[in-house]
C-alpha cells in the first residue's frame, strides 16, 4: 500500500511548552492509526497541525507526496484531508442536513443536487436519517458526535483524522462507532483516530502510535503497544 | 401546503400597496415611504454583514458619506444625470470597500467595528477639510431640486425590494449556506473547505455598493449634505437599532424594524432630546423580552416565516 501521509520531523510549541517535539511517523493508505498518549501528550495539537488550524514551527506534513505544512485549512479540506473535534462543533442554528451540505459542497466541491444525494446516503449511515432536518441545537450529544463525524465523511476525504468521537459514550455506542469508521476504512479512506477509550483501540486500528510529551514513543500493533513497558510506565507510573 | 400561497399573496399586497403609493397617499407621506424604503435597504446591508457575515460594522457612514458626496460632486461640477451620479456613488463605495478590505479584514469581531468606525470618522475631517467640496459648510445639490417626489420614491422603492430580493437569494444560494456556516462556527466552516475570505469579501463589496446606492437616492431626497452629518457613527447607530428590534440574522427584521423606527422618528420629531431616551430604552426593551428581535423571537414561537431560507 501507498504512503498517503508522511509526518517529518514536525514540532510546534506554545511558549516553552513543546505540544509537538520533533515527531515522524508514516500512514498507508487505508489504514486505521489510532493514537493515544496520556493528556497533554500533544495529540490534538497534531491534529490541528495536520489539518492546518495552526502551523507547525518547524517539519513537514507530506500528503499524497506534498508538503502541505503551511497550506491553509480550507484547501486542505479541499483536497481531502477532514477532521473531526473532540468537542462538536456543529452548525448550531442550522439543520443537519444543512450542516453536511456545507462540507458536500464546498469541501468536496459537488453541485447542490449531487451534495443533497451524497449527504442522505452519510445520513443513513450515521444513523441521523430521521433527524435530517432538525435543529442542530435541539441534539443530544451522541447525535452531535454522530453529526460531528458525518459532516467530516461529507467533505469526501481521502484521509479522516477523528479526535476522540467515542468519549463518553457507553459500550454500545463504541461499538456503533467501530462499525462506521471500519466502513469508511472499507470504500479506502485513511484514518487518524485519536482515543482514550482501550477498547475502541484494541479493537479499531491496525497500529497504534503512542504519544508522550509531544514524542513518539512507541508505533506497532495495538496488543503490542498495551504490552510494552514503556507504555505502561507512562500510564500506569513508574514501580520505582 | 398552504404556506406558501399565503406568503405570495402577502407579498404581492405589499408591494401593490408600495407601487401604487404615490397615486394616492399625500406628498408626506410619500416621503415617509421613501425613508422606510431607504432605512429597509441600508439596514438589510447591514444585516447581511453583521447578521450573516460575522462582521459588525460601525462604518457604513463610510459609504453614506462617500455615494452622497459622489452624487453631489458628479451631478453639480461634472453635470452627470442625477441618477448616473447615484450609479458612480455605489462604483465609488465598492472601490472604496476593495481598498480598506486589505487591512479591516485582518480585524475581527469588535475590532472590525472599531476599524471601520474610524476610517469613516477619518473620511469625514478629510471631507471638512477639503475646498473642493466647500468644507464643513457642505454642498446644496441643486440637480436634484427639480426631481419629482414619486421619481425618487420608485428609485427608493426598488432598491428597497431588490435589496431585500437580493439578501434572500444569496441566503439561499451556496455562498448562503457558508455564509450561516460562518456566522456559527468560523473555524470549523473552514475545516469543511469554506474560503471564509472570498465569503466575507463578495457580502462586503455588495453591501458597500447598495449602501453606495442608497446613500445618493438619500441625498436626492435630503438635497443638502454635510460632512459631519454624512460621515457620522449616527446612520449606523439608526441601523443597528432597526436590525437589533427587527430582528438579527432575518430577511425580516430589517423590514419591520425600519418601519418601527421611521414611523417613530416622524412621531417623535416634536420632542428632541427626548427621542434618543424612548429609542434606547425601547432598545433595552426588546433585548429583554425578546432577544432576537420582534421578527426573531416570532419565527422560533410560531416558525412562521415570510421568507424562509431553509433547505428541505
Amino acid at each position: 500500500m501507498p504512503e498517503i501521509l508522511k509526518v517529518n520531523n514536525l514540532s510546534k510549541s506554545f511558549g516553552k511548552v513543546r505540544a509537538v517535539h520533533d515527531l515522524s511517523f508514516k500512514v498507508d493508505q487505508g489504514e486505521i492509526l489510532g493514537i493515544i498518549g496520556p493528556n497533554g501528550a500533544g495529540k490534538t495539537t497534531l491534529f490541528n497541525l495536520i489539518s492546518g488550524e495552526i502551523k507547525p514551527d518547524a517539519g513537514e506534513v507530506i500528503f499524497n507526496g506534498k508538503d502541505v505544512a503551511i497550506t491553509q485549512t480550507f484547501k486542505k479540506c479541499r483536497m481531502g484531508i477532514a477532521r473531526t473535534y473532540q468537542i462538536p462543533r456543529p452548525f448550531l442554528n442550522m439543520t443537519i442536513l444543512e450542516n453536511l451540505l456545507v462540507g458536500s459542497i464546498y469541501g468536496a466541491g459537488k453541485s447542490y443536487k449531487e451534495s443533497k444525494k451524497q449527504c442522505v446516503r452519510i445520513l443513513e449511515k450515521t444513523g441521523l436519517s430521521a433527524k435530517s432536518g432538525a435543529l442542530v441545537g435541539t441534539l443530544p450529544l451522541l447525535d452531535r458526535k454522530r453529526l460531528e463525524l458525518a459532516k467530516a465523511l461529507a467533505t469526501n476525504p481521502v484521509l479522516l483524522l477523528v479526535d476522540e468521537v467515542a468519549g463518553g459514550l457507553t459500550e454500545g455506542e463504541v461499538e456503533e462507532f467501530l462499525r462506521i469508521i471500519h466502513g469508511v476504512r472499507k470504500e479506502g479512506v485513511t484514518v487518524l483516530w485519536v482515543e482514550h477509550i482501550v477498547m475502541a483501540m484494541t479493537k479499531g486500528p491496525d497500529r497504534l502510535l503512542v504519544m508522550n510529551f509531544g514524542r513518539r514513543l512507541f508505533v506497532g500493533r495495538p496488543d503490542e503497544a498495551f504490552n510494552s513497558p514503556d507504555v505502561q510506565k507512562i500510564y500506569l507510573g513508574d514501580e520505582d | 401546503m398552504t404556506a406558501k400561497p399565503i406568503r405570495l399573496t402577502f407579498i404581492v399586497i405589499l408591494l401593490a400597496f408600495l407601487v401604487t403609493m404615490p397615486l394616492w397617499a399625500s406628498r408626506y407621506a410619500v416621503n415617509v415611504g421613501l425613508l422606510v424604503c431607504l432605512y429597509v435597504t441600508l439596514a438589510s446591508m447591514w444585516n447581511l454583514l453583521a447578521g450573516y457575515s460575522g462582521m459588525v460594522s460601525l462604518g457604513q457612514q463610510m459609504f453614506i458619506g462617500l455615494g452622497g458626496y459622489t452624487l453631489a460632486v458628479s451631478s453639480m461640477y461634472f453635470g452627470v444625470p442625477v441618477y448616473l451620479s447615484v450609479l458612480f456613488g455605489g462604483f465609488i463605495s465598492v472601490f472604496l470597500a476593495v481598498l480598506i478590505s486589505v487591512s479591516v479584514f485582518r480585524m475581527k469581531g469588535v475590532y472590525f467595528a472599531i476599524g471601520t468606525w474610524v476610517i469613516a470618522e477619518a473620511l469625514g475631517i478629510c471631507f471638512s477639510n477639503w475646498g473642493y467640496v466647500k468644507y464643513g459648510m457642505g454642498m446644496f445639490i441643486q440637480p436634484a431640486y427639480k426631481l419629482s417626489m414619486s421619481g425618487v420614491y420608485y428609485a427608493g422603492l426598488i432598491l428597497c425590494v431588490s435589496s431585500v430580493a437580493l439578501v434572500f437569494l444569496l441566503l439561499r444560494s451556496n455562498l448562503g449556506l457558508a455564509l450561516m456556516a460562518i456566522r456559527d462556527d468560523d473555524q470549523a466552516s473552514e475545516t469543511l473547505g469554506v474560503n471564509i475570505f472570498r465569503c466575507k469579501f463578495i457580502c462586503f463589496l455588495l453591501s458597500a455598493f447598495i449602501t453606495g446606492l442608497a446613500a445618493g437616492v438619500l441625498y436626492l431626497n435630503a438635497i443638502f449634505i454635510q460632512p459631519f452629518e454624512a460621515f457620522g457613527i449616527s446612520w449606523t447607530v439608526n441601523l443597528l437599532f432597526i436590525v437589533i428590534i427587527g430582528g438579527i440574522g432575518t430577511v425580516e427584521g430589517p423590514i419591520l424594524g425600519a418601519i418601527i423606527f421611521v414611523l417613530l422618528q416622524q412621531f417623535l420629531s416634536e420632542y428632541v432630546g427626548y427621542n434618543l431616551i424612548i429609542f434606547g430604552g425601547i432598545t433595552i426593551g426588546v433585548i429583554f423580552f425578546a432577544p432576537r428581535g420582534l421578527v426573531g423571537t416570532l419565527q422560533m414561537k410560531t416558525g412562521w416565516e415570510l421568507f424562509p431560507v431553509r433547505r428541505q
